[in-house]
Formats: C-alpha cells, sequence, structure tokens
C-alpha cells in the first residue's frame, strides 16, 4: 500500500466520522437541545461512569455470541435473519430441561444447561440450513418467519405448561441457583457470560481461520459451485454452518437466562437479532472484531436512557445516530474496496 | 500482414472502389490485447449494405472480442472502424446503437418480470422519458415484426416466454432502433433446429432491405444456409474470407482448421497392450429442460495415453464431462474407475473421485475453479483438503501449504505477487496455471481436463501440453477436451468424436485424417 492510498484513506476516514458527529448533531439541534449536552449524556453515561460502562458490558455479551453467529451464516453465504427465533428456542429448551441439569454437580449442570441452550438454537439454525441446501428454501424468509414461530411459542410457554408455580406472572419457573453464572464484579450485573462470548469469539477465529471446517465454510460462501468440482460437500457445510449460527444464538439465550434474568419471560432479548447483523457487518464478518463493535452498540442500547434522563431528548435520536454510524460504516468500507480496485 | 494506414482509410481509396460504391463497416487494423493474450491481432474486416457475413472460428479465436469492438463494447488498443466512410470511436454501446450498429447477444439482455413491450421500451428515450408511451411502440414495433413475419405478443411476461420467442424479442428490441448493422452472436445456440428457418427468413428479409448481417456461429450450417461470404479467424486473425456460393461443409472444415497444420508423426506405440483406467458403459445424461445431452456413450480410457474429445460445443460433451468426474448423475449406463479402493457399480461423487486419484480441469474456470476474491493459497488448497501434509484432523497447516504455493507458483512460472495475492487480480491465463499447478499436484491416475488452454497465450499453452504428456509418461490416462483440433492432434493418441449426444470411435489418431474427424464433428 502506498502512501498515497494511506493518505486518501485517513482522509475519507476523517470524513466520515465529521458526518457521524455533524448529522445527528443537526437533528438534536432541530429538536431545539444542545448537541454537545447529549454526546456528553450518552458518552458521559456509557463510558465514563462505572455503572454505565458495566450497563454496556452486561449488553454487549449476547450481542457478541449473536453476532458471531451471524459471521458464521453469513460467511458461509447463508443470510441468517433467524438469531432473535434461535435465540429463543435455545432458551427455552435450556429452561425446560433446567430442573433436571439442576441436579447434576455444580460447573457440570451449568455447562450443560448452556450446551443445551447452543444445541436448541443449533437445531433450529440446522433445520434452516437443511431446508436451504435441500430445497433451495430462500433462508431469509424461513428464519424470519421462525423468529414469529418461535416468539409466540414462548408467549404461550409462559403463560402455560411452564408458568410459575403460582400461575399469577406471565413467566417461567426460576432457574435452579446451581444453574446461574456466577457474577464477575461485585455491584454490578456483569457475569460471566463475558468469558463465554469472549472465548466464544477466539473460537470462531480459530474456525475461520485455522480449520478445514472454517475453510470450507468460506469457500461455499464465496463460490458455491465450486466447492462440489473440488470435493466439497457443498449441503453439509451449509447444514453444520447453520448449526453453529443458530447455535450460538441458543448459546446467547442460555447465556441471558444463566446470567441475568434466571426465567423465560417476555421480550428477554427482544430485537436483538437486527442489532446483532449490524454488529457483525460493522467488524467486516471478522470474529475477532465482533466484541468491540459489540461494545459500541451496547452503548447505544444503554446510552438511550442516559439520553433522555439527562439531556431530556427523545429517544429515537439515537437510532438516528446509530443509523448513521452503520451507514458511514459501510460506506467507508465501500470507498476503501473501491480505492484499492483503483489502485 | 497488414499495414496500418496513416491517412485516413477513405481518402487513400482508389476511385474504382467508390464505383462500386463503398462499404457500411470497414474495420482496419484493429487490435485488442488483453493480458498476454492477442484477442485482435490487426483485423481487416469490410462489410457491405445488404449483406449477410458469417464470421467461422474456434473458441477464443477473437470473434466476440471484434465484433464487441464493433458494437462500442470494448474499446480497441490500435487500428479503426470506418462506417459509412467516416472513422468512428464508441465510448459506449449506446453510441454503437445511435450510429445504426445493433448487437444480439449471445446472453439475452432481458428482463423477465417485465412484459415484452416494457423490454423494448428499456432504455430507448423514443418511447417517453419517465411515462412511456406505449401505443405508438406498438404500432411501430408491429409493423416492423408483421413485415419481417415475426409474431410477437407485447403483453406477455418475458420469463414466460420459451428461449426462441424470448431471442425474437431481444432482435425485435435491437431492431426497433432501425440499425444499419445487426451482429448476430450464435444466434442458433438457443433455438431448436424448427426454429432456425425463422431466424434465417428474417436475416434474409432484412439483408433485401439493405440492411446489412453478421452471424457468428460455430453451425457450419448456418453458414452455409445464410451467408454471402464468409470469413474465418485464428488465434485473432483473419486467415481467410471467401463467397459461401460452391462451398461444402468439408470446404469450411478445412477453412476453419487450416492445411498447415503441425503434423506431429506419432510413430508406433512402444507400450502396446496397456490396462483399461476408466470404462465408459452406454451412458445416458439427461439435461433439466429433459432432453437428452449424451445417449448410449461407450470408451474406454487406457492406462497412459491421452484421449482427445471431439465436438463443436453444446452436443453433450460438457455433460459428459460432468458425469464421468461426478458432478452429474447420469440416467443410465455405469462408469467403472480401474482404480484402487474403486467400489465397483456405485455411482460416485467428485469428492470419491478425488480421493481415488482422479482430478477434473473444469471448463468454466471462474464458475467451478477457482475463489476469486481469495489468496492463491486458499485457491491451491480447495482441492487438497483431504491431504495430510495440509489438514491434521482439522486443523490447516498453513506454513506447510504457503511454502507449497510458492513452490507451484515457481515451478508453473504463475505471473504473482505471491503464495498471498489474490487470485482476482491475476490474469486469465496465470489463474489457469494456478489451477493446473493445483490439479496435477496430486499426481492423478485420471486427468480429465476441459479446455484446458482456452484463452491462454501460444507460449503458456505449449506449456500446458506439455505438462499433460508429463502426466501421460507417468502412466495416467487423460482425457482431454478441446475445442482446438490442433492441440488434440499434437499431444492425443486417440479421439472420440461428439455430435448430438452420440459417441463417435475411439479412433486411433494415426488412422483418421483432421479433415475426417472435423467431418464427423458437424454431421448431424
Amino acid at each position: 500500500m502506498n502512501a498515497a492510498v494511506v493518505r486518501r484513506d485517513v482522509f475519507w476516514g476523517l470524513v466520515i466520522l465529521l458526518a457521524v458527529a455533524v448529522i445527528p448533531g443537526l437533528c438534536i439541534l432541530a429538536a431545539g437541545k444542545s448537541p454537545f449536552a447529549a454526546y456528553a449524556a450518552l458518552f458521559g453515561y456509557t463510558l465514563v461512569t462505572g455503572n454505565g460502562f458495566a450497563e454496556v458490558v452486561v449488553r454487549a455479551i449476547p450481542l457478541t455470541l449473536m453476532a458471531l453467529g451471524v459471521v458464521a451464516a453469513f460467511r458461509t453465504g447463508i443470510f441468517n435473519i433467524g438469531g432473535d427465533g434461535q435465540l429463543i428456542t435455545g432458551a427455552i429448551i435450556a429452561v425446560t430441561l433446567s430442573p433436571w441439569l439442576g441436579r447434576l454437580p455444580a460447573p457440570m449442570g451449568l455447562m450443560a444447561f448452556l450446551l443445551v441452550g447452543f444445541l436448541g438454537g443449533g437445531a433450529l439454525g440446522a433445520f434452516v440450513g437443511w431446508l436451504r441446501a435441500r430445497f433451495d428454501a430462500n433462508e431469509i424468509i424461513v428464519t424470519i418467519m421462525l423468529n414469529y414461530v418461535a416468539l409466540q411459542f414462548l408467549t404461550w410457554l409462559i403463560r402455560g405448561p411452564l408458568q410459575e408455580p403460582m400461575h399469577i406472572f406471565p413467566r417461567s419457573f426460576a432457574i435452579a441457583s446451581s444453574l446461574e453464572l456466577p457474577l464477575l464484579i461485585g455491584g454490578t450485573r456483569v457475569h460471566a457470560g463475558l468469558i463465554v462470548a469472549l472465548a466464544a469469539a477466539l473460537i470462531m477465529y480459530l474456525i475461520l481461520r485455522h480449520t478445514a471446517f472454517g475453510f470450507r465454510m468460506v469457500t461455499v460462501g464465496e463460490n458455491r459451485a465450486a466447492a462440489p468440482f473440488a470435493g466439497i460437500n457443498d449441503r453439509r457445510t451449509i447444514v453444520l454452518a447453520m448449526l453453529l449460527s443458530g447455535g450460538l444464538a441458543g448459546l446467547a439465550g442460555a447465556v441471558e437466562i444463566a446470567g441475568l434474568h434466571h426465567k423465560l419471560q417476555d421480550d428477554f432479548a427482544a430485537g436483538y437479532g437486527l442489532a446483532a447483523i449490524a454488529v457483525a457487518l460493522m467488524a467486516r464478518l471478522r470474529p475477532v472484531g465482533v466484541p468491540f463493535t459489540a461494545l459500541l452498540f451496547g452503548v447505544f442500547y444503554i446510552g438511550v436512557g442516559a439520553l433522555q434522563r439527562q439531556a431530556g431528548i427523545p429517544f429515537p435520536i439515537v437510532w438516528i445516530i446509530e443509523g448513521v454510524v452503520i451507514l458511514a460504516f459501510l460506506a467507508y468500507g465501500a470507498l476503501i474496496r473501491r480505492n484499492l480496485a483503483h489502485s | 500482414m497488414i499495414s496500418r494506414p496513416s491517412v485516413k482509410a477513405s481518402e487513400n481509396r482508389p476511385a474504382a472502389e467508390f464505383a462500386a460504391g463503398r462499404p457500411l463497416l470497414a474495420v482496419r487494423g484493429v487490435t485488442k490485447v488483453f493480458g498476454a493474450t492477442v484477442a485482435s491481432d490487426a483485423v481487416d474486416l469490410e462489410v457491405w449494405p445488404g449483406e449477410i457475413v458469417g464470421i467461422l472460428g474456434e473458441n477464443g479465436a477473437g470473434k466476440s472480442t471484434l465484433m464487441n469492438m464493433i458494437a462500442g463494447l470494448i474499446a480497441p488498443d490500435a487500428g479503426e472502424i470506418v462506417l459509412d466512410g467516416e472513422g468512428v470511436v464508441f465510448a459506449s454501446p449506446r453510441d454503437a446503437a445511435a450510429a445504426g450498429i445493433g448487437m444480439v447477444h449471445q446472453h439475452f439482455k432481458l428482463i423477465g418480470s417485465l412484459t415484452v413491450a416494457e423490454n423494448i421500451a428499456l432504455g430507448d428515450p423514443r418511447w417517453g422519458r419517465g411515462v412511456l408511451r406505449f401505443e405508438p411502440l406498438r404500432r411501430e414495433v408491429g409493423a416492423l415484426a408483421a413485415a419481417l413475419g415475426m409474431a410477437v405478443d407485447f403483453d406477455r411476461r418475458v420469463d414466460e416466454l420459451a428461449v426462441g420467442e424470448q431471442q425474437r424479442v431481444e432482435i425485435l428490441k435491437v431492431l426497433s432502433r432501425r440499425p444499419r448493422l445487426l451482429i448476430l452472436d450464435e444466434p442458433t445456440a438457443v433455438l431448436t433446429q424448427d426454429e432456425r428457418p425463422g431466424l434465417f427468413r428474417m436475416m434474409a428479409e432484412l439483408a433485401a432491405r439493405g440492411t446489412a448481417v453478421i452471424i457468428i456461429s460455430h453451425k457450419l450450417e448456418d453458414i452455409l444456409e445464410t451467408c454471402k461470404r464468409v470469413v474465418v479467424m485464428r488465434g485473432g486473425r483473419v486467415v481467410d474470407a471467401a463467397p459461401v456460393s460452391g462451398r461444402s461443409r468439408a470446404d469450411l472444415v478445412r477453412m476453419i482448421v487450416g492445411e498447415n497444420l503441425p503434423n506431429v508423426s506419432r510413430g508406433a506405440k512402444a507400450d502396446a497392450p496397456s490396462a483399461p483406467l476408466m470404462t465408459v458403459e452406454a451412458l445416458t445424461i439427461g439435461r433439466p429442460n429433459g432432453t437428452r445431452a449424451v445417449e448410449g456413450a461407450s470408451f474406454t480410457l487406457m492406462f497412459r495415453e491421452i484421449l482427445g474429445l471431439c465436438g463443436v460445443d453444446g452436443n453433450g460433451q460438457s455433460e459428459l464431462i460432468h458425469a464421468l468426474s461426478g458432478m452429474l448423475r447420469p440416467l443410465s449406463g455405469r462408469v467403472v474407475y480401474h482404480l484402487e479402493g474403486a467400489p465397483a457399480g456405485a455411482w460416485l461423487d467428485a469428492a470419491a473421485l478425488r480421493r481415488l486419484g482422479l482430478c477434473h480441469i473444469p471448463e468454466d474456470r471462474h464458475r467451478h475453479g477457482i475463489l476469486s476474491g481469495f489468496p492463491l493459497t486458499a485457491n491451491y488448497l480447495l482441492t487438497h483438503l483431504g491431504l495430510r501434509d495440509f489438514n491434521r484432523s482439522g486443523w490447516l497447516r498453513q506454513r506447510t501449504i504457503r511454502s507449497r504455493v510458492t513452490e507451484a507458483v515457481a515451478a508453473f512460472e504463475v505471473k504473482a505477487a505471491g503464495p498471498q495475492a489474490i487470485m482476482s487480480h491475476l490474469s486469465g491465463g496465470n489463474q489457469q496455471k494456478l489451477v493446473l499447478a493445483r490439479e496435477l499436484a496430486a499426481a492423478p491416475r485420471i486427468v480429465i481436463a476441459a479446455h484446458p488452454t482456452r484463452g491462454l497465450d501460444i507460449r503458456t499453452i505449449a506449456f500446458v501440453k506439455q505438462q499433460l504428456l508429463r502426466m501421460r509418461e507417468g502412466g495416467a490416462g487423460i482425457l482431454l477436451l478441446s475445442a482446438d483440433l490442433a492441440d488434440i492432434w499434437e499431444i492425443a493418441d486417440r479421439v472420440v468424436v461428439m455430435t448430438n449426444g452420440r459417441l463417435r470411435g475411439p479412433v486411433a489418431v494415426a488412422d483418421t485424417t483432421l479433415q475426417e474427424v472435423g467431418h464427423w464433428m458437424t454431421t448431424q
């Protein structure tokens, strides 16, 4: 890469940064508030205060796991939009089996709980992968529809078979305390799911970069037609990649239950699925980048509250900021690629 | 061979030529180079109003490149294109269309979800900008279609039409702009036998009205039935041009393959009775549309031989190759691979065959052979994932892969920045060299090579042939599909010929002639 290319990249990077700061600022100005006060509230609470940052980390844990699932699917050329459904399925199956898992000796029970969550989400993902591989079913539509199925199933379960013993609140019984993920930092909600998420990122990196399975995945993603010519079973690769992808979402569900909620309830992880796609794309589908972009999105999620409380700014403004950041990032990626093509 | 005029050609012409009128199109010394390949080498061509000219030539002879330059799709590196006595430079196909040149491509550029009328209106400002006026379009284009004897239903969606009908829409779309020169690229490739006369009638009708028509075709009948004059291209050059009348198919074959072919004497083979490697028994292969691509093909590939598979494109060779390499399950018949560990009777897929020692150089490199966005290492690893040196119980050994690719790049003289260079940054010839290096590295027993030299320069072609001969000396059996008869003649021991899904041969190269094989290739 020569100096001119570097200069051009830096130039565009600065332009993009400026756009990210100025465009939402204008919106805030239009709403009659001070942009500086807003940014101070948004970043002050989430990045400077201990409590705020702890909440950002708590939010980044499921986002990281689900975004890694998105990476697994997208790198294989499969557009898995069903992270939400797979997360719910993993959590449902883990909680359903928790009365039995709770009787296992302490660390074994927790590990089995997380594994069951992974397998539950993975089974749903693998089913979608099989439909895609066998019948060429459009995985985007299938996964979106399954999201609704899983959500309605959860709604019914926590008002029916899995409802808490008193049958008053729409939520399930609590899992045994031996199945809970321990807190990492006292006084906060940061739990050991953080270690699970970081380990998952490392494992995904190793799979994609250093294993034959990962190579098959990215090969199918890059050129599915070439895979069978080379002796790679593209269908099996798609099913396994979707097992991994759905499994990571299911693991996120089990981690949320074991680390945070300890029971199933309505919208216990609402809307993470789409955010996870943005997290994965911003990380350029690289596992190592995912925890960092997940943190950034955690800042947005947690910053909403601070923005409303401290600056009196209606929360939709934060979605404008989020949207501008995503678009700016994608635009920057496209600009750099174009520059590469021209150089 | 050609002296490039420094003065504009139209000013430099003898008066006698003006007396006879002047050509509608004159191409002079047009040259186009892609990487190391000269796709068009100082080509001269003249086309007169009302004339139908056929362009013949093997794949990669430069026909499409020449036509694409005339139609403004690519810009020539040198030479000039003269239209009606005026030198023209087209920046885009739109410019060429405005100047009266229309081209119907082999792959249609229609939008399936739109109606016929909408497709014709697309991108043509005469039918309105923003709001389309379909009434005048129906009137004018309808009248044009009627005059040419074509039936057209403007309201049908294009994806509901048969391929032949789609082609008529594509032709009408081009004709609606009233071109003075119509270029048809392999128009009969997608037509059934019954649909061809309609196309030919339309061409004759257009020519009678003064439109010049250029038709590219692999099918000699097309040329014999429609053209006044034929131009033969080989290796980017025009090697022959002559009136068609009075010529036979054999004459055309001779013009395509040339008289002065390298006559390699094969001599008597020392290792006479060799063992069979692959026995093909009564193989019948279907196409997705229900027709049969290959009908009852039987032959045997022997140990230590190169078996040439000849045929005009689209006669079933691709399907045969796909079936033999485990990509396509045949309808009936069977293939016996005489390889160690091969289970008898069962159909084997590509993965199993590769493990047994069969390698396959695919016909469509971009679609089936490479990962264009990935580095050379990944492209090399692609077919060697099962190799223990590279893959230790699921873990890739990057350093070994890198060093092996570095060796292969050096041995096959692949011009690349290094083993981590991105495949798409390489020229086509260098990509093909890497594919060859990869496929031949595993010391295969059976090599299925489909057009391994297509699009390569002469030096590389010689290199590829040498590699194939080297594999043969090592005892491999090679099935070589090539559109270039000369290639097959130079290195093959025996040939089989495919026409319309039926196989003829095998026959030893020493026992036949190029002319005979060329005749078989074109006899229905």
